[in-house]
């Protein structure tokens, strides 16, 4: 029943920073050209999937309307995540809507940047000794850059918007293929929370491939757990040492 | 006191053996009583006063007493007036009876005391877990739980060690 493609996982000395297999045609100067016009359009028109449950989202009004006006960086609000560049999570996180952030983080395309609003997203903030709220977003989702601040004023959140704006133009934000290259530690945190049941509609392992940001640390231990999930329409690539092993419970 | 108690509010309480009542302010009541008269307190509300609306029931753990206090916060559109029944229940086994037939939101109410304290409700219709995910621990909301002990054992702690901090510390 599983149509699932074997994959080798090696690792290769000839990757970069990124995972990427190392591409002569892409290392030429013609294709660093072509990224940083990319990175520069990208940069100047960006939208944010704002995440508001936590209270710090009563700054964004003001932020994102007439008053501080974010659309003069070319940022604008956006409701749904599949047309969304930014995740802007505004505060302290349940488990129970860390689940839903987590969803809604792996229906955006990439490029996709996190920004942690508020100190709750950096420590916990003033639920640090809640049992309810996780403490540090990082485990759970790449962050591209946490505002400190409880809640951070509109001008804050401004200065974060133009660094993020900065960070992109120069090529900088590449936290979202973090997700890619170490989906199993991301994975890994999430199960510890969720349980070992904890699975998602989104072929994360499949985009890795798309995005070529496959790499060793893609695949481990707690991805080896979703290989229960994989269908005819979910196709998850499973270590052949997952399969076999099945195989012998049966 | 008495005098502002409204006459229907008098004749109900006349019934309940050993209530005792104190107005805490021209429309609050505070009522405490006997845990096994708490039905018969609420029927007569219900039918005699029109205490129609159970707006809250609220549960506090006194761990020194080694009980549970219920709180039953009623209002009436007719006395426009909030009567609070406090009782007392012994933790061990910790059950109580479900007022679900007189009041429907009780079973809301119930079932979450229930997840937060793990007080049983005989009678009620769901005693399943709520708004809790993926909760294996005790009831969190016992004294005896130790938040900030879960939280060093599920969580870990961002590292923020900056220069300026050191140079303030050693100062001290
Ligand atoms: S950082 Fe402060 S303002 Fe923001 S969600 Fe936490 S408590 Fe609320």
């Amino acid at each position: 029943m599983t149509t699932s493609q074997t994959i080798s996982i090696k690792s290769d000395p000839s990757t970069d920073i990124a995972c990427r297999t190392v591409d002569q045609k892409e290392r030429s100067l013609l294709r660093k050209v072509i990224d940083r016009i990319a990175d520069r359009c990208r940069s100047r028109s960006l939208f944010i999937l704002h995440y508001c449950t936590g209270c710090g989202a009563i700054e964004l009004p003001p932020t994102i309307t007439s008053r501080f006006d974010s659309e003069r960086l070319g940022i604008q609000p956006m409701v749904t995540p599949r047309q969304a560049d930014i995740l802007l999570i505004t505060g302290y996180l349940s488990i129970k809507t860390l689940k839903r952030v987590i969803l809604s983080y792996e229906q955006m395309p990439g490029p996709k940047y996190v920004i942690g609003m508020g100190s709750c997203t950096i420590n916990g903030g003033m639920y640090w000794h809640s049992y309810a709220t996780i403490k540090r977003l990082q485990e759970y989702l790449p962050v591209d850059m946490y505002m400190a601040g409880c809640m951070p004023r509109p001008e804050a959140i401004q200065q974060g918007f133009l660094q993020l704006i900065d960070n992109i133009d120069k090529g900088r934000a590449n936290a979202w293929q973090e997700y890619y290259c170490n989906y199993d530690y991301y994975l890994g945190n999430q199960q510890a929370l969720f349980g070992p049941d904890w699975h998602t509609p989104t072929d994360v392992i499949a985009e890795a491939q798309h995005y070529q940001l496959f790499s060793e640390n893609t695949l481990g231990e707690h991805t080896a757990l979703l290989a229960k999930f994989a269908s005819e329409y979910v196709t998850q690539p499973i270590p052949t040492k997952v399969l076999q092993r099945e195989e012998i419970v049966e | 006191m008495s005098e502002q108690l409204p006459e229907v509010l008098e004749s109900v309480f006349r019934e309940i053996p050993n209530l005792v009542f104190e107005q805490q302010g021209p429309r609050r009541l505070r009522v405490k009583l006997r845990a096994d008269a708490l039905p018969a307190l609420l029927e007569l509300l219900k039918g005699r006063a029109g205490y129609l609306h159970l707006s809250a029931i609220s549960c506090v753990d006194w761990p020194q007493l080694n009980e549970f206090e219920l709180v039953y916060h009623l209002w009436s559109y007719e006395v426009k007036n909030l009567v609070s029944a406090h009782i007392y229940i012994p933790k061990k086994p910790g059950r109580y009876v479900s007022v679900y037939d007189l009041y429907i939101p009780a079973a809301f109410f119930e079932r979450d005391i229930h997840e937060m304290f793990g007080v049983f409700f005989e009678g009620s219709p769901s005693m399943e877990p709520f708004i809790l995910t993926e909760w294996y621990g005790p009831p969190p909301m016992l004294k005896s739980f130790s938040t900030l002990g879960y939280v060093e054992e599920t969580f870990g702690w961002q590292e923020y060690s900056p220069e300026w901090l050191s140079s303030v510390n050693s100062v001290q």
